[in-house]
């Protein structure tokens, strides 16, 4: 069923030239500074000018002559150079930026993991009959939504190495370097095993239970029920789970701002936290648009990965 | 047995996510001193005598209350204007067909729209809005905010119209309402529940941002995330009014997810899973 009448352009145009305008342009803008080198400095000149009265008539001194003053002139100057690709070879060679992608990588590539199958195994928990069911899964939904920054900033106390809630582990979960990126991970999986859990208890309860009955009168065990039924019948919500997760696992930042800082040293500084500190606190804008340019190439390889899959859901 | 096992375990681990909220409060209710003193589970009457005294200073400055006041503004602007511009262009993707681009592709558009590195945009987004004088105001933080959740209100409404039946539509449309009319008067009201949890969700979202927030605001539109930074890098770790501040940015968004509760996982999922 589909309608023609050019109302429909009516309908869907304004969200369009929304989104154009406030997320296509600055990508364009970006991908535009991202061949420059600015340089935002400010300039101070001096100037020596008289001292007027109210009426703006000059002092004079006893001396017959006005009095003079010091008037300081500050003025922004903004230079912008075409470099070229020159910010993106910047990139290559720049430490910082290695050390940023190191953290992020492992960063996605340990918490995403841990955060799907922690939540699958909850899932499969929360689907037997269990004391206060719907109580528990309420609790469970409870760290989703809380503020990052503010998550962050309450691990902070959670991790306090003498006298915290886990000071007797006696880990040093942000003063050393491993530890602290480990404790990062650990918000996220904190935060968001609870949406996988909760997708994927969704999905499971959709599940017709005829099935499970069918595959245990055929004599399968629980693992080959596990492998052989569920995950099977579960992949495509687990692949928009790993879509959803690893899209925003890539974004990392409120956390170690709050957190740590980036740090000890640099060792939880993640790609965004540095594009943002190279950009909004350096102000060296046109390299922190490179930077931001490889990871929305990163982003927008994951999601084509997805796009057949994407197709089907959305079809 | 295994009732009582699984049931036990499963009780020990909502606890465990539950601990993070209850240190917060716990923390909140203490003397400062005591934040740094207090071992173990910090229960209180028996660890401590518990005291609002963090909660009215914390309340009583007028940089919180302008930060309250900001976020919810900023929050309840951002998901009304996205609602409104997100509704009928989900409507159009439910019921229209378009032949150029078909309807899933501009779907597809629009969701990874939700999943761009929003870093990406904070650099042009900032000297746009210092060109224009927009820096350190709601309007600005309104517009970014409105510009995230956008995707989310045109993939999940749309599903939430897919699923309504088309034949009220199309019998309005044999009495002679127009297209307008039918959305107007009958699809808009019956989708009015989803839509309205959607609204929460996105209120939920807008209220959390931080990187726009801290990019653009430095005084006057400060929101809660901003507070809390900028407390922090002034006055150093204080754990008494952080712990405060933490249960103050928290509660309105953990109530939507609770209120919300039923629509939560299509509304995490875009729509692609039903709860």
């Amino acid at each position: 069923m589909s309608w023609t009448s050019r109302i429909r352009f009516v309908f869907l145009l304004p969200a369009v030239i929304w989104v154009l305008a406030f997320t296509v342009f600055p990508l364009g803008y970006s991908l535009y500074l991202a061949f420059f080198k600015i340089e935002s400095r400010v300039e101070v000149t001096r100037e020596r000018v008289p001292v007027l009265d109210e009426q703006g008539e000059p002092v004079l001194l006893s001396s017959g002559k006005p009095r003079m003053q010091n008037v300081v002139h500050k003025t922004q100057v903004t230079t912008s150079e075409f470099v070229g690709l020159f910010n993106f070879e910047r990139l290559v060679g720049d430490p910082q930026v290695a050390t940023a992608i190191r953290v992020t990588a492992i960063f996605v590539l340990v918490a995403v993991p841990v955060e799907l199958a922690l939540g699958m195994l909850l899932a499969l928990l929360f689907n037997q009959k269990l004391l206060a069911r719907p109580m528990l899964r309420t609790v469970m939904i409870l760290p989703i939504f809380a503020t990052p920054l503010a998550v962050g900033y309450l691990f902070f106390t959670i991790f306090y190495e003498e006298g915290g809630p886990l000071g007797f582990l006696g880990i040093p979960f942000l003063s050393n370097p491993d530890w602290a990126l480990f404790s990062v991970i650990l918000v996220d999986v904190w935060q968001w095993t609870p949406f996988c859990f909760l997708v994927f208890l969704a999905a499971l309860q959709g599940m017709p239970d005829e099935l499970f009955e069918a595959a245990r009168i055929d004599g399968a065990s629980n693992i080959d029920l596990l492998t052989r039924v569920i995950l099977p019948l579960l992949q495509p919500t687990i692949l928009i789970v790993l879509l959803l997760r690893l899209a925003e696992a890539l974004k990392l930042f409120d956390v170690p701002f709050a957190l740590t800082g980036g740090g000890p040293g640099v060792a939880t500084q993640s790609y965004s936290f540095l594009a943002f500190r190279v950009g909004l606190r350096y102000f060296d804008v046109g390299y922190a648009s490179a930077m931001a340019y490889v990871l929305l190439i990163t982003v927008m390889i994951i999601v084509t990965l997805f796009f057949r899959r994407l197709r089907e859901t959305y079809g | 047995m295994r009732y009582a096992v699984l049931s036990l375990i499963a009780i020990v681990i909502a606890m465990i996510f539950l601990f993070p909220f209850y240190w917060a409060l716990s923390t909140s209710l203490r003397n400062p001193i005591e934040t740094f003193t207090v071992a173990g589970l910090g229960i209180p009457w028996v660890d401590f005598q518990p005291t609002f005294d963090n909660w009215i200073s914390q309340l009583a400055t007028a940089e919180s209350r302008r930060a309250m006041a900001n976020s919810t503004t900023i929050a309840i602007s951002a998901s009304v204007l996205a609602l409104i511009l997100g509704t009928p262009a989900a409507y159009a993707l439910a019921r229209f067909g378009f032949r150029r681009i078909p309807n899933r592709d501009i779907t597809i558009w629009f969701l990874s729209q939700r999943v761009l590195p929003p870093v990406a945009t904070v650099i042009p987004f900032y000297l746009v809005m210092r060109t224009l004088g927009l820096l350190d105001t709601h309007l600005a933080l309104i517009l970014i905010n409105a510009t995230f959740v956008l995707p989310f209100v045109v993939v999940i409404v749309r599903q939430t119209f897919l699923d309504l039946p088309v034949e009220l539509e199309e019998a309005a449309f044999v009495d002679g309402a127009g297209h307008f009319t039918s959305f107007w008067r009958i699809a808009l009201p019956l989708a009015m529940p989803a839509i309205a949890a959607t609204g929460l969700i996105m209120f939920a979202f807008a209220w959390n941002e931080f990187l726009f927030a801290i990019t653009i605001a430095s005084q006057e539109a400060i929101t809660i995330p901003v507070q809390m930074a900028g407390a922090v890098d002034t006055r150093g770790v204080q754990f008494w009014f952080m712990a405060v501040r933490a249960m103050i940015a928290m509660v309105p968004p953990v109530l939507i997810a609770l209120l919300a509760q039923r629509f939560i996982v299509r509304g995490l999922t875009l729509g692609a899973v039903k709860g």
